[in-house]
């Protein structure tokens, strides 16, 4: 279990220009050390019934209970099984509290600001990944997606079980 | 109400007595409205509190207070002394409670800090005419009135000090890392950082830089300063949070009173539960609630005067032996003392289960005679916290009197209110969410339910409407009921405005049952009156009301007779977090169910089952058929069980209704702690939340009417 | 109208002399015994104050002391209750006890600080002094 304290007392470097790398598929992604909480090994998951296939279940980060999303499966890729380097990323982002399961963590970074460029323009055939990257940084060791905590965690495309009944009804009417 | 005066402030105590006086009245008057005449009691009573309100606010000169109450004060004086007949009561019951209303009125302006300028001559001039009514009255039956009635001036008065827009004051109290090196100077940086704002400025310790020591007594109480000053919170906390090594910054509004008197010894009481006996000094007779310290003159006298410090008083003052039987507490503490026993049970649990216990051959004989003791005292504590958020329902019960009163008056209807078990008790936050829902319901039942005098007597019943508000304690919930005599709930004019509004969807309309057809005027902007009245049909309340009661977990049931009358019923739970439950199996995930839902457990076999065609199930026990739902198939999970016989059924009932649930194995029967499912997962049906088991699992609760 | 005030604080002094000075002529003293003293002094000059404002804590002796000295000279001298001086105790302390006890001991107005000065004359003007 690491923590960001070494980085909290680095108070000349304001938050925001550092990221959380880790790595998904082929892809190599960041997210931004603020919404970051910690990063935990992988732990007994709970399954919940009829949620989404990227919403793995939830698990006690001591005495709390916190619902966890599997990145791949969010990004319409298939799962990878869980090996020991399997991390979950807790992040905080506006007050909701949620784990990224993800395959392998690299490193804490620091990113500048001209060293990214924004996200091309989504073509119709864009990977489900690139809805959700903010931003493209060129660093040492290639490229990385950044991510928008934001979106990863709305569910604009999402549709329940519910609404999908809806459709099929809706669908009936006509 | 008690909690709102914390203090023993002259101003306060006014405000909290007159409302007292007021709220009494209100009482009287409503009790005896529908009398021929106020009784020789009420007289002498209303008589009472109009004298008493007349004196202490003209202490305060509060003029138009003091000159309202002053007049009914004679008008009651006329009726005590000439007990004149044929006073018109209905009117002298407005007066009254117009007098209430504008006493209150200028009660309220004085709290906020604003002035009491309320214009009292309308008030005045009727009742002057009503007391020249009464003279008149006196003077024909040959009766000579009585002697003027005298009033004593106040000879002494009291001021309010002005809350003024300068000099707010606040107290901070700073709270150090432990082991922190020079604490103390630290202090010193804060307080010289704070200089620049601070009109006066007092703290504690006192000698923080020429005492070295003062840095241990910083880091063990902490470091409190008093500041008055012109500048906003934030801005002060923002000059303290610069410091290092800060632990806990605790920064509170205070008054000029606290300031002056600087750093006492004991610290502000600012908590008040019912404290009960104490070995106390001896209460005295007729039991004032609180025991004041008595104070001296010589009290105040200064001993010297250094820059930095308070006015150093030469007595010291003695420490508090006050015996107060209440006190009030801050909300936000009795919200992280609910939070910590919810913990508690949750570490109870841990222990008790703990897998390092498992050891075969283990003699636990005295370990489970300590634990049943531990879970005694955890259950008692959790009784206790709770029952300290208790509070009965019958202010809020008795607000709805008068509302009836005034709405019915200006209908121009005959309503009157039957109100059973106003003392039942609930939770502090229920009673809060629960007033506007209420009000809102009774003045549906006065506006819409009840019809006219004459249509009620065309219709064969009494021409007086009666709606009925009941409160009771039942299987954990708390039931509070509004029911009316009126005219009931139109079926059909409510599917129709359904249908307009397209609330009805796929579904027959007569397959809907009355109860769930009655549940559409729950939908925002639903209402079939025609016309929008003044206080209600605009079609945005009932919706709002089901959110309000849905925010404390309750749901509203609607249920009516055509012509008859219709009951709205509130269902709420009682205790929010923490339940007994049964922790059951199916194969990887664990759920609980709340015990009381539980009927029985039996083992079911193939012989026992019937299959419908449309892929139903049902299990016949001693010869009645419950639903039965596997838990593995309703939630797609992998069970253990190959056969029925593998695995265990529960017979569950809700409301009258059973169902049979069917698992793979029962675990235990545990307190367990309600957490919600969090937010960001979409409701799953039949899921209302999940918890924390002793070995640290998750489990999820199953909610009954949610898998029916 | 003669005013007598007794305050130890430079800047509420400073206040309350140049309010009470639009009443009438304000001497001032800084502490219980003067105040006592002065009052003492007036009396037997037959040049009596109207009023007397009393801060409560001061050194030496506080505004109750004062308090019961002004009435106990008046007492001992015959002077009756409606002849009395008027007396205003301003202060920062609120709590009942503390003024119920002041009105017992003979104050006539018990003002808490910050003063309201509205009310403060509202006073003077029931009192009589304008």
């Amino acid at each position: 279990m690491e923590d960001l304290d070494e980085l909290r007392e680095e108070e000349e470097n304001p938050l925001k220009d550092m990221y959380m790398t880790f790595k998904s598929g082929n892809e190599h992604f960041g997210i931004s050390v603020s919404n970051v909480i910690e990063i935990i090994g992988m732990q007994a998951i709970t399954q919940v019934p009829d949620v989404e296939d990227y919403i793995r279940g939830l698990i006690n980060l001591r005495g709390k209970i916190i619902p966890v999303i599997d990145v791949r499966v969010r990004f319409r890729q298939e799962a990878l099984p869980y090996t020991d380097r399997t991390c979950i990323i807790v992040i905080n982002v506006n007050g909701t509290v949620l784990g990224l399961i993800v395959e392998k963590i690299d490193e804490v970074m620091k990113i500048d600001k001209n060293n990214i460029s924004a996200p091309p323009s989504l073509s119709q055939n864009a990977n489900a990944s690139e809805k959700y990257v903010c931003g493209l940084a060129r660093t040492a060791d290639g490229v990385k997606l950044l991510l928008d905590p934001e979106r990863l965690i709305q569910d604009e495309d999402f549709t329940s079980f519910d609404d999908l009944e809806d459709m099929e009804n809706e669908a009936e009417e006509e | 109400m008690a909690e709102e005066y914390n203090t023993d402030g002259m101003l306060d105590i006014f405000l909290y007595e007159s409302e007292q006086l007021l709220e009494s009245l209100q009482d009287i008057v409503l009790d005896n409205k529908d009398e021929e005449c106020f009784d020789e009691g009420a007289i002498n009573e209303i008589f009472r509190v109009m004298h008493t309100i007349k004196g202490s606010s003209g202490i305060m000169m509060f003029e138009n207070i003091t000159r309202v109450a002053h007049r009914l004060e004679d008008v009651f004086y006329y009726l005590r002394e000439s007990q004149p007949k044929n006073v018109p009561h209905q009117e002298l019951v407005v007066h009254v409670l117009d007098v209430a209303d504008f006493i209150q009125g200028e009660l309220d302006k004085i709290k906020d800090g604003e002035s009491p300028d309320a214009d009292p001559e309308k008030i005045l001039e009727e009742l002057d005419k009503f007391l020249t009514g009464i003279k008149s009255g006196i003077v024909e039956k040959g009766k000579s009135l009585p002697p003027e009635n005298t009033h004593v001036e106040p000879n002494q008065f009291y001021i309010a000090p002005t809350a003024t827009e300068s000099g707010k004051f606040y107290k901070i109290s700073v709270f150090y890392e432990p082991g922190l090196q020079m604490s103390n100077i630290r202090a010193y940086t804060a307080v010289y950082a704070l200089k620049e704002l601070a009109e006066d400025l007092k703290y504690i310790p006192e000698d923080i830089i020429s005492n070295e020591g003062s840095g241990d007594e910083i880091l063990e109480d902490g470091f409190h300063i008093l500041i008055q000053t012109q500048s906003p919170l934030d801005e002060v906390r923002e000059i303290i949070e610069k410091g290092t090594g800060v632990e806990r910054i605790d920064i509170y509004e205070s008054s000029a009173q606290e300031f002056t008197l600087g750093f006492r010894d004991e610290s502000q009481e600012e908590i008040v539960i019912d404290l009960g006996e104490q070995e106390e000094k001896p209460r005295e007779e007729g039991g004032a609630e609180k025991a004041p310290k008595e104070m001296a003159p010589g009290d105040y006298v200064i001993k010297a005067k250094e820059p930095g410090k308070g006015k150093k008083l030469a007595k010291h003052q003695a420490k508090g032996q006050v015996k107060q039987s209440f006190i009030s507490v801050n909300i936000e503490k009795m919200d992280s003392l609910m939070d910590l026993i919810g913990e508690l049970v949750i570490a109870e649990a841990v222990v008790l289960q703990n897998p390092d216990l498992r050891v075969p051959g283990l003699d636990l004989t005295n370990f489970q005679k300590a634990s049943a003791q531990l879970s005694k005292i955890t259950t008692e504590l959790q009784d206790v916290i709770m029952a300290m958020r208790m509070m009965p329902l019958t202010n809020t019960f008795q607000k709805m009197n008068r509302i009836v009163f005034d709405v019915s008056r200006k209908l121009n209807k005959d309503i009157e209110l039957e109100v059973i078990g106003e003392n039942t008790e609930v939770d502090k936050n229920i009673i809060e969410h629960i007033s506007d829902p209420l009000m809102h319901l009774i003045r549906n039942s006065l506006d819409h339910g009840i019809e006219s005098a004459e249509d009620r007597v065309a219709a064969g019943k009494r021409a007086k409407g009666k709606i009925t508000l009941e409160a009771k304690n039942e299987g954990g919930k708390v039931y509070i009921i509004v029911k009316d005599d009126g005219k009931g709930l139109n079926r059909d004019a409510i599917l129709k405005k359904a249908r307009a509004n397209g609330l009805l969807g796929k579904r027959n309309p007569d397959e809907l049952s009355d109860k769930e057809v009655y549940q559409f005027i729950t939908q925002p902007g639903f209402s079939t009156k025609e016309k929008v009245t003044e206080l209600s049909g605009r079609g945005v309340g009932m919706d709002v009301v089901v959110k309000n009661i849905q925010a404390i977990g309750g749901k509203l049931e609607i249920d009516s007779v055509p012509g008859e009358g219709s009951e709205m019923s509130l269902k709420i739970p009682l205790t929010l977090a923490i339940i007994d439950g049964i922790v059951m199996e199916v194969g990887d995930t664990t759920f609980v169910v709340e015990i009381g839902a539980v009927q029985e457990f039996i083992s079911i076999d193939e012989g026992m089952m019937v299959k419908e065609p449309n892929g139903e199930e049902y299990a016949n026990i001693r010869g009645e058929y419950y639903p039965f739902i596997r838990l593995c198939d309703q939630y797609h999970i992998q069970g253990d069980a190959q056969t029925l016989e593998d695995g265990i059924a529960a017979v569950l009932e809700y409301e009258g209704k059973k169902v049979c649930v069917f698992v793979d194995r029962l675990i235990s029967e545990q307190e367990i702690v309600v957490k919600p499912i969090p937010s960001y997962l979409k409701k799953v049906s039949g899921i209302s939340g999940c918890t924390q088991l002793g070995d640290s699992s998750i489990a999820l609760i199953l909610d009954i009417a949610g898998i029916m | 109208m003669r005013i007598l005030l007794a305050e130890d604080d430079f800047a509420s002094r400073k206040f309350m002399a140049k309010y009470l000075q639009k009443f009438g002529d304000c001497d001032i003293t800084v502490d219980g015994e003067e105040a006592v003293d002065a009052f003492l002094m007036a009396t037997e000059d037959d040049e009596p104050y109207d009023l007397v404002c009393l801060d409560v804590m001061m050194p030496v002796l506080d505004g109750y002391q004062a308090l019961k000295a002004i009435r106990d000279i008046e007492k001992q001298r015959g002077i009756m209750p409606d002849q009395a001086v008027k007396i205003i105790m301003t202060t920062a302390l609120n709590e009942e006890k503390n003024v119920k006890k002041a009105f017992e001991m003979g104050c006539t107005v018990y003002c808490g600080r910050p003063v309201d000065l509205d009310k403060f004359e509202m006073a003077l003007k029931k009192l009589g002094l304008i």
